[in-house]
């Protein structure tokens, strides 16, 4: 049985929730933190007073979930499935301050109500008058992989379903501070294009959404597999699980068209992914995706929406290419994130 | 009550509604700002933070909420209330 893509959304820092060329103008920042380009959220929230009880999180969630429905052509899915690793965390936020400045005497109903990690999910499924199958998954850096695979059971089990499923999270100035305080994020000036020749520590914060809806009849693109390994012990441990996911498929390094990489301008995390590269993929042409979107632990529904837009529109825009020239035919699409050296995921997309 | 209106608007996020938008007698829910239950809570929270004033009685709430002139009346006269 095949699951298919059959309608995708995604609101980021480039220009993605508007109608237009796919990634043709790259969007320049300086600093070290994105912020995604909110679009007119009124187009799919008109009630003024949901949409202020929002957070920014939950509109970009129902942004992005509202454009994968349109793509798809369909209005009710029937079942809501998001990773989300940080949840809404602005009105969490606000929420532990005013319960902190008021001597935790009185507690603020709105933010209380909003901060929940399954609020994106439960706003669209209000939104829409989805009373289907309903879940959040929580897993830091799996967030998002543990959805679909959830997605990917699910249509197992039945295939006659439509799934939205999506990734989605934010960047607040709280969070910032404190990620900044780890050293995610480059203490030096730094520009989104050059990220990746930067050659030094630390990477750039992030922030998005991006959902998609499954399904078993045929779509332009082909989910054909997910995995994901957790803390591997060495580099080779990576290369091996690689190669044995494309064997579980019947494939080889060499039938991949294109490699989508999480590359993310750290310069320990990067030297990873060229050694990976250089051994494994010697001819393919990579490409990355956090100099677009950051790092955020559910970037990867970030590289899954441009992987299946490179296979659907059979060209992979200049501003993602990170070395090699892509093939005229985009048939087959890997894509190998990793987050904080401890979360790996492989997800592979065919052409349908 | 320029003041409160700003605090109001800050406290239930009233997006592109301005202090100078909101009358002094203008109905705060339904019809009027249409703000509803959820918004009564955050109003309420308002008082508190704001102001210190619990409301002991909540069948005051319909008569103290019903405008910003009249949450300001019973704001000035909790204040000026001893201890």
């Amino acid at each position: 049985m095949n699951i298919y893509i059959q309608g995708m959304g995604c609101v980021s820092p480039q220009q993605t929730a508007a109608e237009g060329p796919f990634l043709a103008e790259i969007r320049e920042y300086e600093g070290n933190r994105l912020k995604v380009l909110d679009p007119d959220y009124k187009q799919w929230i008109p009630d003024a007073n949901t949409m202020r009880r929002m957070g920014r999180v939950v509109k970009m969630g129902i942004g992005a979930a509202k454009l994968s429905l349109q793509h798809a052509g369909i209005e009710m899915p029937d079942a809501i499935i998001t990773g989300t690793a940080y949840g809404c965390l602005a009105d969490t936020g606000v929420f532990l301050t005013r319960m902190i400045q008021g001597q935790e005497s009185a507690l603020s109903p709105t933010p209380f109500i909003q901060s929940t990690h399954n609020t994106v999910s439960g706003q669209i499924a209000l939104l829409l008058g989805c009373h289907a199958y309903n879940s959040t998954f929580v897993h830091k850096g799996f967030s998002f992989e543990s959805a679909l695979l959830d997605s990917i059971m699910m249509l197992r089990e039945k295939p006659a379903q439509q799934i939205l499923i999506g990734g989605v999270d934010e960047i607040t100035d709280h969070s910032h501070t404190i990620l900044s305080r780890f050293g995610l994020y480059k203490q030096e000036p730094v520009r989104n294009t050059t990220l990746l020749q930067s050659g030094t520590k630390g990477t750039i914060a992030g922030e998005g959404a991006a959902f998609f809806v499954l399904g078993t009849a045929k779509g332009a693109v082909k989910l054909t597999g997910l995995d994901t390994l957790y803390k591997p012990a060495s580099q080779q441990e990576v290369s091996s699980a690689i190669q044995g996911f494309l064997a579980t498929h019947r494939l080889s390094t060499a039938d991949i068209d294109l490699l989508i990489t999480g590359r993310n301008g750290n310069a320990g995390e990067d030297d990873a992914y060229t050694q990976l590269t250089q051994t494994l993929f010697p001819q393919t042409a990579t490409a990355a995706f956090k100099h677009l979107c950051g790092e955020y632990p559910t970037a990867s529904a970030f590289a899954m929406w441009m992987g299946a837009q490179i296979i659907q529109q059979q060209q992979a825009p200049a501003g993602v290419l990170y070395s090699g020239t892509a093939p005229q035919q985009l048939n087959r699409i890997l894509i190998y994130n990793q987050y904080q050296g401890t979360h790996h995921a492989l997800i592979l997309l065919e052409k349908a | 009550m320029a003041d409160l209106k700003a605090q109001i608007i800050e406290q239930l996020n009233l997006q592109e509604v301005k202090p100078e938008d909101i009358g002094n007698d203008q109905p705060l829910f339904k019809e009027g700002l249409g703000l509803d239950s959820i918004d009564a809570l955050e109003l309420i929270v308002l008082l508190q933070q704001h102001y210190g004033i619990r409301i002991a009685n909540p069948e005051q709430g319909p008569e103290i909420f019903q405008s910003v002139r009249t949450m300001a009346t019973y704001i000035t006269a909790q204040q000026k209330q001893p201890g």
